[in-house]
């Protein structure tokens, strides 16, 4: 089958190896087959570092719990651990009471903060301004917490929540007795919506920046106003980063641990109004580990609690983050 | 027909209606109001910043800093104790999150370095009480450390690992491409590359990445408090009790103000601000440097 032009491609040879000493490809030096497997998989094996983190987390919090204790009645409201009654849902109701006004105060103000700051000011404010609300990110936990309780809560139980009650005493859940303390609910949405301000506003600025100019202009020429092309064009373009932020400004919030445990009381009670104290989640699972120490029992509710919130933040942080894998190019701070 | 024209484009440009009038002047107002929302961020910090200072400065001499005596009222205990524990847990953090990251970004398939990438930003977005869980019930209770300094720095080293990874994975894969195939193209080995051509282009980025996680980690109080029990003296070795800052706060923000315990939280406070704040500076000083750098390899 053989054509009779020769064709180069087709009918290719081995190159003979040069003889001699001046052989332009040395050869490899003969490896142990073992020597060689391992260095093929060597380089790989870091890789796998944050999915073993991962897998040890859930593994020893699994592991801890049993997850067979407690059946339904884990998500009864009864948590009195001397009469092994272990309910977590009061601590479940009272993680979404604070995180879900506190993401809404937090998504209305960053989208605000974002229009203002990609719409409406000049380039050379928004530098100046823009970082405040960065910096908000970096202040720890603990420092709002020791703010909140000892500065902002007396100002709250003597100005801010009568006056609230004042006027807004005629709707469900703002008519109870207002504590004179100022810990409780209304002050950790007011942290919380500081700690998920810098994270929202974020995400939200960023998605509209990543608009495209020629939206933007186009809208500007047909006779639209500012505001129209964000309401109407940018708003809808960026909807995907919007959602995102409110994910994971949802998960910052829900997970937040020790400013929560300062500010909110320890209530193993339901709240009755917002100016009653409560208890989340991870606030409680943080102040009740020394108490379950010898006590396995206790330590096995405990780490159910924690594998619940750890499922739960999962599941947002997947969710929020699908839209924006690759929006960033450097570290953002908390994000 | 030229009139009727003129008139049309008259009323266009010159559009007086109700309607019109409304819409620019809500857009008008609505520019001048929104700005004021700053002021939403801007408050709370300059009072945060304000009354922690007032709380804390008065009495914050430089013997209250340095001493490390073992009564309760100075600061050396716990300041020694942070920064011994942070130096070791970044440095345990800056081992796996930087062979990873280097790992992810030059060697994994991209399938498989997506997964992993999934998995790091899960870990940023656990909160950190699950981490405090883990390093208690891995650390303390099964491997028997107890609540030590060892458990409390392994514990930081994995709340610190995947910020250190993710940005080491970022410096890597944003090396311009045309210099990482020149390199490869001209026979460099995967460490030569590594070593010789890539690292010094992604070093700031990954000096950044590692002082914003030391930033987020010096803040952190749940894993450390844990995973951890007070002392009143510095740690001796790695099976000693030590005292942080931020457990300092935690443990005296709410005694009675006549005991002073309440000035030791608020000096403390005032420190993990300051050393917070400077780390932030740093990494954006470092990071505008960078970027300036990053952008003259291109030319």
């Amino acid at each position: 089958m053989s054509s009779p032009v020769p064709d180069p491609v087709r009918d290719r040879q081995p190159i003979p190896a040069a003889a001699g000493p001046s052989s332009p490809v040395p050869s490899a030096p003969a490896r142990a087959p073992f020597a060689r497997v391992l260095s093929g998989i060597v380089p790989y094996l870091p890789a796998a570092v944050p999915a073993v983190m991962l897998i040890i987390i859930v593994v020893a919090l699994v592991h801890a719990s049993g997850f067979t204790n407690f059946g339904l009645q884990f998500f009864s409201l009864h948590f009195d651990p001397p009469v092994d009654q272990w309910g977590i849902a009061v601590f479940l109701i009272g993680s979404f009471l604070v995180a879900v006004p506190a993401l809404f105060f937090s998504m209305l103000f960053g989208v605000g903060l974002a229009v203002a700051s990609t719409a409406y000011l000049p380039k050379l404010v928004t530098q100046v301004l823009d970082p405040f609300v960065d910096l908000l990110a970096g202040i720890p936990s603990v420092v709002y917490g020791i703010w909140a309780f000892i500065i902002v809560a007396p100002y709250f139980g003597s100005t801010v929540e009568p006056t609230i009650h004042a006027y807004l005493g005629f709707l469900p859940g703002f008519s109870g007795p207002t504590q004179s303390g100022g810990t409780g609910i209304m002050l950790a949405v007011f942290i919380l919506t500081l700690m998920a301000l810098p994270i929202t506003t974020l995400l939200i600025r960023d998605s509209l920046r990543a608009v495209p100019k020629d939206l933007w202009e186009s809208g500007l020429a047909l006779g639209a106003t500012r505001w129209e092309v964000v309401r109407r064009v940018a708003i809808p373009y960026a909807r995907r980063g919007i959602f995102s932020a409110a994910f994971l400004g949802f998960g910052r919030a829900f997970g937040e641990t020790v400013a929560v445990a300062m500010v909110l009381g320890s209530a193993t009670v339901l709240p009755s109004s917002v100016y009653a104290i409560g208890n989340t989640m991870a606030a409680e699972m943080f102040e009740l580990l020394d108490s379950a120490y010898g006590n396995s029992q206790f330590l096995a509710a405990l780490s159910e609690m924690a594998v619940v919130l750890l499922i739960i933040s999962l599941v947002v942080n997947v969710v929020g983050r699908r839209f924006i894998s690759r929006l960033y190019k450097e570290q953002v701070a908390g994000l | 027909m030229a009139a009727d024209l003129s008139s049309t484009a008259n009323s266009i440009l010159f559009d007086r209606s109700a309607r019109t009038v409304w819409r620019i002047g809500f857009d008008r107002w609505i520019g001048r109001l929104l700005p004021l929302l700053f002021l939403v961020a801007i408050f709370p910090i300059l009072s945060l910043v304000y009354y922690i200072s007032e709380k804390a400065v008065p009495t914050l001499t430089w013997n209250v800093i340095t001493s490390t005596s073992p009564y309760g009222d100075h600061l050396g205990v716990a300041i020694v104790g942070t920064f011994e524990l942070y130096l070791f847990a970044t440095s345990l953090a800056v081992l796996f999150g930087l062979f990873g990251g280097v790992a992810v970004a030059e060697f994994l398939p991209e399938s498989a370095a997506n997964w992993v990438r999934t998995s790091a930003n899960l870990l940023v977005g656990t909160p950190s009480v699950i981490l405090g869980y883990m390093g208690y019930i891995t650390f303390c209770l099964y491997f028997g450390w107890g609540l030590t300094f060892e458990a409390g720095a392994v514990t930081m080293a994995f709340f610190m690992t995947p910020y250190i990874f993710r940005t080491a994975d970022l410096a890597f894969t944003s090396v311009p491409a045309p210099i990482r195939e020149a390199a490869l193209g001209s026979g460099a080995r995967p460490s030569q590359y590594i070593l010789k051509v890539g690292a010094p282009i992604a070093f700031p980025q990954i000096l950044t990445g590692i002082f914003l996680a030391l930033a987020i980690g010096v803040g952190e109080t749940a894993p450390i408090v844990l995973t951890t029990t007070a002392s009143v003296l510095v740690p001796q070795n790695l099976h000693s009790p030590v005292t942080v800052l931020t457990a300092l706060i935690w443990e005296n923000y709410a005694q009675a103000p006549s005991t002073g315990l309440q000035t030791i939280a608020f000096q403390a406070a005032f420190l993990i601000l300051v050393i917070v704040l400077v780390l932030n500076v740093v990494v954006r000083v470092i990071s505008t440097i960078y970027r300036k750098r990053l952008e003259g390899l291109y030319q």
